[in-house]
């Protein structure tokens, strides 16, 4: 079978499969695609230390402003989903918890859902520019 | 069904679930300390020697993100190596694609272990 049939054949099989274990099976795969490329870009912006503490300082005050604290809680939901569904995975597999799957992913909704709400709390200043000068 | 070639093994699978639970440690710790507990209004910008500060707080923490970089790369390749893996790349295709994500992962180990280096105040 080709590759392009495979991936026309996932397509498919998503509307064929509209459940939780579907959508958690590839909001898990494209929220690691996306950490993973994040990856990349964090270590691009932290290797500038190799060439020195200004040349770290720079970009560093290049991706600290309220656009970069909106790409950060995108991050944070990102990570959050992925962490508590990823563990799921674990328990299911290890604890042999599958059969409990559903509630599990109920119980992941309810804790990310607790963290994102931390989360933007805990942000706000972020989103303030004046917070961006006052602060040095 | 899991050739050695093309597919993923079960040390692959296993190796996931093992780093992935030490990276929820690692990462809630590193999310607390990095980004959700530093109050802009009172610690300003981050910058080199506020990370330095923040990193010589502790010898523990050259272990933990020496330990951290690492695992996550890991992490990240072997995922990434899996949704692949699920397409059945041809058998040649396989053995670049795995050679490539071996030089990929080693790269970004040194980069973030020099960039750690730097940090922590060693130097390169």
């Amino acid at each position: 079978m080709s590759f392009k049939k495979r991936l026309t054949d996932t397509v498919a099989d998503i509307g064929l499969n509209k459940n939780i274990g579907t959508f958690s099976f590839w909001a898990h795969r494209l929220s690691g695609i996306g950490l993973a490329i994040y990856l990349l870009l964090h270590t691009y912006v932290l290797s500038s230390a190799i060439s020195g503490p200004e040349a770290f300082t720079m970009r560093m005050s290049e991706v600290q402003n309220p656009l970069f604290a909106v790409f950060e809680l995108l991050l944070l939901a990102g990570v959050f989903f992925h962490m508590l569904n990823g563990l799921r995975i674990a328990a299911a597999d290890f604890f042999g918890w599958s059969r409990s799957h559903k509630a599990l992913f109920w119980l992941a909704v309810l804790l990310f859902v607790f963290l994102m709400t931390l989360a933007v709390v805990l942000q706000l200043p972020k989103f303030n520019i004046d917070n961006y000068s006052a602060g040095g | 069904m899991t050739d050695k070639a093309s597919g993923q093994g079960t040390l692959g699978w296993f190796l996931q679930r093992i780093s992935g639970i030490f990276l929820a440690f690692f990462l809630i710790t590193h999310l607390n300390v990095h980004h959700l507990f530093h109050d802009i209004t009172t610690s300003g910008l981050i910058n080199f020697g506020s990370v330095q500060e923040n990193l010589s707080s502790s010898f523990w923490w050259q272990v933990f993100y020496f330990l951290f970089v690492p695992f996550v790369v890991f992490h990240a390749l072997n995922g990434i190596w899996a949704i692949i893996a699920d397409y059945r790349p041809s058998g040649n295709a396989a053995i670049f694609l795995r050679a490539i994500f071996w030089i990929v992962g080693l790269v970004l180990i040194v980069i973030g272990a020099m960039t750690l280096i730097n940090l922590f105040g060693g130097g390169v």
